[in-house]
């Protein structure tokens, strides 16, 4: 395809991915613990490890898929993303359709200093996350700025 | 007009009262009727309900009193204001500029006294007005609609001659009505049958009420198509209620829309605001070669789009002549899609087979005579497959998007690729390894064409073709 967008998140969204799936997994590893001593041999054994294997296995590859896949940038008349852990998607926002954008920070974010760009058109909202505050500050505002002199697509 | 605040029309009294007493009817009736389950319907629990409806009509009445007089609006250059409220007052001020139409509706009552609702519309033109007047007279809706459109020399208050214009016939709306098919309309039935039995059960005893219970599949089968009939018939009667009378007509650059038994409703669409056409073929009308005609309407600014009936019911031969006469903007061929790949078709068929087979099998394991579902679910669920793969299809011509797809019924979207909000190319792992993908064009909250299964090569170039243009 021409021209993948080519900005990338901040490099500390790994770490935030990293610890989703750690307290995700984290907490199965926990139900699965408790659960495997109402079972007895083989299935006990394959309830403890099961759960423990997938944990190290999306700590370590699912932050690294994501970042790999998540591309964005902001061309003139368009917002394109691109991303994705296993399914891939590429998404097209004429800036004309978008309706407002906003930055937002949840805790994690703001321990780490990220923001999310939130992109609201009249069918639904799209997502940047995981930005560097100043970056999603100075994305809000040149959507912001290229509004009015967008075209119709 | 006088930028004076001033009261609705004294007819708005009888309006406010009725609707006091239909929010209180529902809880009322529920109070009577298990009241008199409980102690039997004697005397004393008819005297009971009659006081009951006496003393509900007495009380609507003064609400309604109470609420028209503390209701007032009033006109400015700036806009049209509201004000209501006794203990927390509510003003709600729209600028004329905002205002995407007037909308106008008029119940039973509302003709008696020659009053009309209504009903500002900035956005989609969904459900009510951002401000709703409910009784107004002819001459000040006129007046109204004047001041609107001297805010905007593009659209004339009240054309005179439609350009083009068609009518719902009575054969047509039974048809409609019949085929309608609105299965929601069971939720309530079936939440009214539970609050039934539940009362029912409190007050005899648990042996009994559970003999009440279907015992052999037979009779759950028999409960079920009760049940399924009831909903038809509810349906058929709401459609019918809903668009008697039904009537679309192009006046210039707007279509309005006039519908209602009971309640009179005239709305006014902005041709501009049209984003989509679907053309929707039901389960009922599909086979009968029938559609009904939806559109996606824009909002204004900050509000969401709104899905509104465009036509109820129309031979799908016929949908092309209604559009190029009532909206040539979007009008295009139904025909003449483009196929998916052949790969494509386990893909459609794979997923609600594999549904239909947990789900028997689940039934099977609890019941133990499950055989016969599973037997009959999953050759239906290949079936179901089969038919949403061939009715699949996309064209991208001049800029002009037709796609189609089976879920619950047949839709063909009509859109330009312009008038998108955004466009989607997704592929999962599994579509990697067969070389397929997902394009999905969102025109609204609730409208998008989606083509799913396509080969990959082939979305990549729809999505690049759709994007063209936009960078």
């Amino acid at each position: 395809m021409s021209a993948e967008p080519s900005r990338a998140l901040a490099p500390a969204a790994r770490w935030v991915w990293r610890a989703e799936q750690a307290l995700g997994w984290g907490v199965a590893v926990a139900i699965a613990a408790v659960v495997s001593f109402q079972l007895d041999g083989v299935l006990a054994l394959l309830a403890r490890v099961l759960p423990a294997v997938a944990l190290v296995a999306c700590v370590v590859v699912v932050p690294r898929l994501r970042w790999r896949n998540w591309r964005w940038e902001v061309h003139p008349q368009a917002v394109d993303i691109r991303h994705g852990t296993l399914t891939l998607r590429r998404t097209l926002i004429p800036i004309v359709r978008v309706q407002h954008v906003e930055t937002s920070r949840d805790l994690l974010e703001r321990w780490l200093g990220l923001a999310t760009v939130k992109i609201h058109t009249a069918a639904g909202s799209h997502s940047i996350p995981l930005l560097l505050a100043a970056d999603a500050g100075e994305v809000r505002d040149r959507i912001a700025d290229l509004a009015p002199a967008a075209d119709e697509p | 007009m006088s930028p004076e605040p001033r009261r609705l029309h004294r007819a708005g009294i009888l309006v406010y009262a009725l609707a006091t007493l239909r929010e209180a009817a529902i809880p009322l009736l529920a109070v009577f009727v298990v009241g008199g389950l409980g102690g039997g319907f004697d005397e004393r629990a008819l005297l009971r309900g009659a006081g009951f409806a006496v003393a509900g009509t007495v009380f609507a009445s003064i609400a309604g009193y109470v609420r028209w007089r503390t209701t007032t609006w009033w006109v400015t250059g700036e806009g049209i204001h509201r004000r209501s409220g006794v203990v927390s007052i509510k003003e709600t001020d729209v600028p004329l500029g905002r205002i995407q139409s007037l909308d106008v509706e008029q119940g039973p009552l509302q003709r008696l006294f020659g009053v009309h609702s209504l009903h500002v519309q900035t956005g989609g033109g969904g459900a009510k007005g951002e401000i709703v007047l409910e009784a107004l007279d002819l001459e000040q809706v006129r007046e109204l609609r004047a001041l609107v459109a001297a805010g905007r020399p593009a659209e004339v208050a009240d054309a005179p001659e439609p350009d083009a214009e068609r009518r719902l016939s009575r054969p047509a709306l039974l048809v409609a009505a019949l085929t309608a098919g609105q299965l929601g309309v069971l939720l309530p039935v079936l939440a009214a049958a539970g609050q039934l039995s539940q009362s029912l059960f409190d007050e005899r005893r648990g042996e009994e009420a559970i003999g009440l219970l279907p015992d052999a599949a037979g009779e759950w089968v028999l409960a079920g198509a009760v049940l399924l009939a009831l909903a038809w018939v509810l349906s058929t009667l709401g459609s019918v209620v809903a668009f008697a009378g039904f009537t679309v007509s192009r006046e210039g650059e707007r279509l309005r829309i006039r519908r209602g038994l009971l309640a009179h409703r005239e709305a006014t669409v902005p041709v501009g605001r049209v984003r989509a056409v679907e053309v929707v073929e039901g389960v009922l009308r599909w086979p009968l070669g029938l559609a009904a005609l939806r559109m996606e309407v824009i909002g204004h600014a900050d509000e969401p789009t709104a899905a509104r009936m465009l036509f109820p019911l129309i031979a799908r031969r016929d949908v092309r002549a209604f559009l190029d006469e009532l909206l040539p903007e979007l009008a295009d061929d139904l025909d003449g899609l483009e196929p998916l790949p052949r790969r494509a078709h386990a893909r459609y068929v794979l997923p609600p087979v594999a549904v239909a087979a947990v789900a028997g099998a689940l039934l099977w394991a609890l019941t133990g005579a499950g055989a016969w579902a599973l037997a009959l679910a999953v050759p239906a669920a290949a079936a179901y497959g089969t038919l949403a793969f061939r009715a699949a299809g996309w064209r991208l011509e001049g800029g002009r998007l037709v796609t189609r797809a089976l879920r619950l019924a047949r839709v063909t979207l009509l859109a330009p690729a312009a008038h998108r909000e955004s466009h989607t190319l997704s592929q999962t792992p599994l579509q990697r390894r067969g070389d397929l993908a997902d394009v999905r064009v969102a025109f609204g909250k609730q409208t998008a064409a989606s083509v799913r299964h396509l080969d990959a090569g082939t979305a990549a170039r729809l999505w690049e073709r759709i994007a063209a243009g936009t960078r």
